[in-house]
């Protein structure tokens, strides 16, 4: 254990979870970003807080006189839409987009490698048609491994054709409905190209070596990433990414690589089912639905690539009563139709909280240690019971207003737990079960 | 409450809590439970062996790279002696008769300073219900870590956080004292466990382990497949795909001694520049990794770290051998806490099986649609395991190759032709 990074931790806790308290029941089941079929862009350069407390400079897109933010602004289209993005750029180079996964076409500008690009003070002009669903990335198409390392990346999300808000599917058929859906756009930083950029020394960036310092999701280094959205002092880092269900939800995860290296992400809790790759359905034909759908319990996005999967947690078969509850309390369960297709007939869970019925009254099989043996979690409730809470040493506990079970999401390559060699920190968040009951959203 | 008053009554809370606690001193103990339900879960035919109970401590100690060099190291050790320990004060013994105890042998009983690299393996059938002790006996080396441990079982379908090992999210046992974790195991598959606290750490340190658990469709009647009975399985598969003869787990790890050094001479910690030039199966450099030497049969043969009781602190060889013909499962797993790893069986091809402890079919689902596929080659980040089975029919006797194709990882450090490799033996 180092001391000073445990207490810095701690500190770095302590605001997030006051935060959570704060917001709590506030969004985070929908991906926040914006929606339309005209974006107007402004790239220009800006700063940004990691979470260790250091300051770096970025590129990034701002829309409409904003700040420029990292990642850039989620697009959230609609399959079909013709979608134009122009972009003007403040940035002291040139600059450009490119839309993998769309067959974008630009104007304006001069004319680049992999695209047309806009000068210093020029504009240029996207336009590509969002033919397919599913999740994309934008990035810078000039100088990539830099302008992408100084935050000229975002995501794109496509809804299918006929997408009802109120019953969302990621691809219009049933086997990709979900009831949340969370953004995972992973960036790594060498921080070493920012510092360079800054003090106008840019000539000496190696390009070849690369040693990323910082490990990001959505924008985020951990704890950073359990802050609301949009919170005041992370102005150029909006969203979120602390997603929350209730036992038996579905939600859709959108894994973006937008990094240069490869990043495991474990997800704890459970396995997920692998619905998509690069925007195109695991599918066998059209109308087989995912039926190439694997389960796993990490995913590697690799860079450049996305990827979709939906996970789901119940307790089930725990072998005892997650609940805590007991013959005393006297709650009879009630299991009449299946919860997930909504047929008649028993599914073993119970139909308005997804109880696993089996395990309904069965104590807990050991007991725990006495809280002296113990070290805590801020996000512990004191109790092992989803929904429950207990009493706690002074100062231990506290952030876990719903008895709520936390389940770290995070880079399965620990090293990426950090923050500029302050540990923890890095690619990591947590998924919150939160108990029946509790509204999300 | 006013909040002035909320705070004269937290030192009196706060006494009540020290009070209600004080039956509970830090001591070592062991849960475990008899199996009284009168269901037979792991389906062998017998109602009251469904129970396993297994301790490991968790500590540090020493592990030898392949090129000789020592390196401190955190892990677990097994608890040998089937349930008496002086530690156990309550819970009942199960009949020793009933397998409970996975080192009941006594290959590898450790305490202090006796952390195993990799930890010791776990492996249970479908139906069984693990009640996994883990003591922590604190750190020799470093007497001014009061490090807290946990087990998290990775990979563990719907688990609740407080047997998660998460120590960011429910509790970490101190030094002193023992925490039993409760897996109802219901799904087979390739798992591995590691501590959890501070992870990027204590993994690099060396806390982990390989863990699996065999299908239930292995109590049933031999599948026949091709005209050859199987009656060993990797996941419940209905028409015996995943039957092998063979088994092997691979545990992908790697050390950078840079920063093993720093803990061991208590030095801030290199994050950032952690850079691993020791890459292992279960815990060996190559030729170790095809060591399969026992101190009493060859003492000073092998250099793999007494512990304590004058065991192996690494005794996990890699070696695989196999008649022609056989099917072998390996079950490749990474917690490497640096990078992916890109393993290459160049002679005999891979067919993968299951991945993240999951047959591969559809959703994962045992009647769903074979997604299986052959290759040569597997990719595996931290975290990630992945099923392939080998099929030597028609192969000719000799000896084959499993290593990272990552060429820059064949070696242990300096010392070239060593590293993350080692050899299927067909006869």
């Amino acid at each position: 254990m180092h001391r000073p990074t445990s207490k810095n931790w701690s500190r770095l806790l302590l605001v997030a979870g006051l935060l959570l308290l704060w917001v709590a029941g506030t969004a985070q089941a929908k991906v926040t970003g914006i929606s339309g079929t005209f974006f107007d862009f402004t790239a220009k350069t800006d700063h940004i807080s990691t979470g260790e407390g250091n300051s770096l400079l970025i590129y990034g897109y701002s829309i409409a006189g904003s700040r420029a933010q990292y990642p850039g602004p989620t697009l959230i289209v609609n399959q079909g839409d013709t979608i134009t993005i122009r972009l003007t750029n403040n940035l002291p180079v040139s600059t450009s987009i490119i839309f993998p996964g769309h067959k974008a076409v630009a104007s304006g500008g001069t004319a680049g490698i992999l695209t047309q690009e806009a000068a210093p003070g020029g504009v240029v002009t996207y336009s590509f048609v969002a033919d397919q669903p599913g999740t994309y990335l934008y990035q810078s198409g000039t100088n990539p491994a830099l302008q992408m390392n100084m935050g000229l990346v975002g995501a794109i999300i496509v809804r299918p054709t006929g997408f009802d808000p109120a019953a969302p599917t990621a691809y219009g058929d049933a086997s990709t409905a979900y009831d949340y859906e969370v953004l995972f756009l992973q960036t790594d930083m060498d921080s070493t190209y920012n510092e360079l950029v800054e003090f106008g020394r840019s000539a000496e960036i190696n390009l070849n070596d690369f040693h990323a310092t910082y490990w990001f999701l959505n924008g985020r280094n951990g704890p950073d990433t359990l802050l609301p959205d949009n919170v005041s002092w992370l102005p150029t880092q909006p969203y979120n990414c602390l997603p929350r269900i209730h036992p038996g939800d579905k939600i859709l995860i959108r894994w973006v690589g937008a990094s240069r290296d490869a990043h495991p992400l474990h997800t704890h809790g459970n396995n997920f089912r692998l619905i998509a790759r690069d925007g195109r359905l695991l599918s066998s034909g059209p109308g087989n639905g995912a039926d190439l759908a694997v389960s796993d319990y990490t995913q590697t996005v690799n860079p450049g690539e996305t990827y979709e999967g939906i996970f789901t947690w119940t307790g089930a078969a725990m072998d005892w009563d997650m609940y805590g509850h007991t013959a005393a309390d006297n709650i009879t369960l009630t299991d009449l139709v299946n919860n997930e297709t909504g047929a008649a007939g028993p599914d073993g869970f119970d139909d308005n909280t997804y109880e696993y019925v089996a395990d309904h009254e069965k104590p807990m099989p050991v007991t725990l240690p006495g809280i002296q043996e113990l070290t805590f979690s801020p996000f512990y409730s004191g109790s092992p019971y989803l929904g429950g809470g207990a009493f706690l040493p002074p100062g231990e506990g506290g952030f876990n207003q719903h008895g709520g079970y936390y389940y770290m999401w995070h880079s399965h390559n620990e090293k990426e737990l950090t923050n500029n060699n302050i540990f923890p920190g890095g690619m990591l968040t947590f998924l919150i079960v939160e108990p029946p009951g509790v509204a999300i959203q | 409450m006013s909040c002035k008053r909320f705070l004269t009554v937290l030192p009196l809370i706060a006494l009540l809590l020290l009070v209600g606690v004080g039956s509970s001193q830090a001591v070592y103990r062991q849960q475990c439970p008899p199996d009284t339900d009168g269901v037979d879960t792991d389906g062998d035919g017998i109602v009251d062996n469904d129970n396993i109970c297994v301790q490991i401590g968790g500590g540090d100690g020493y592990a030898v790279m392949g090129d000789g060099r020592h390196l401190y190291t955190f892990g677990f050790s097994a608890f040998g002696g089937p349930y008496t320990p002086d530690d156990v004060v309550n819970g009942t013994a199960p009949d020793p008769a009933d397998a409970g105890n996975m080192w009941s042998d006594a290959t590898n009983p450790g305490l202090v300073l006796g952390a195993n690299f990799p930890a010791p393996t776990m492996h249970f059938k479908q139906g069984q219900k693990v009640f996994l002790t883990l003591h922590n006996v604190g750190m020799l080396i470093r007497p001014d870590l009061f490090d807290p441990h946990t087990v998290h079982y990775h990979g563990f379908p719907n688990v609740a956080a407080i047997f998660d090992g998460l120590p960011d999210s429910a509790v970490s046992i101190n030094m002193g004292s023992s925490m039993t974790y409760f897996y109802n195991l219901v799904e087979p598959g390739t798992y591995m466990y590691h501590c959890h606290v501070e992870a990027t750490e204590h993994m690099q340190m060396g806390m982990l382990g390989n863990f699996y658990v065999d299908p239930i469709q292995d109590n049933g009647s031999p599948i026949t497949v091709n005209g050859k009975p199987y009656s060993k399985f990797a996941y419940n598969d209905i028409n015996g795909a995943t039957g092998y003869d063979v088994m092997m787990p691979l545990q992908i790890h790697s050390f950078d001694p840079v920063f093993h050094t720093e803990d061991e001479t208590v030095q801030p910690l290199s994050f950032s520049t952690m850079r691993d030039v020791y890459p292992m199966f279960n815990g060996r450099g190559y030729p170790d990794t095809v060591n399969e030497l026992t101190p009493t049969a060859n003492p000073g043969d092998i250099d793999l770290i007494l512990n304590k009781e004058g065991n192996f602190a690494q005794g996990m060889p890699a070696l695989i051998k196999a008649t022609a013909g056989d099917r072998v499962l390996l079950r490749v797993t990474s917690l490497s806490t640096t990078e992916h790893f890109t393993v290459i069986s160049p002679s005999i091809p891979m067919k993968v099986v299951g991945n993240g402890a999951q047959i591969m079919r559809t959703n994962g689902d045992p009647t769903g649609t074979d997604l299986f596929y052959m290759t040569n080659s597997i990719r595996l980040g931290g975290g990630e395991a992945t099923d392939v089975i080998l099929d030597t029919t028609g192969v000719a006797p000799g000896t084959y190759f499993v290593y990272s194709r990552n060429l820059e990882q064949l070696s242990n450090n300096q010392e070239d032709f060593g590293g993350m490799m080692t050899e299927i033996i067909i006869q």
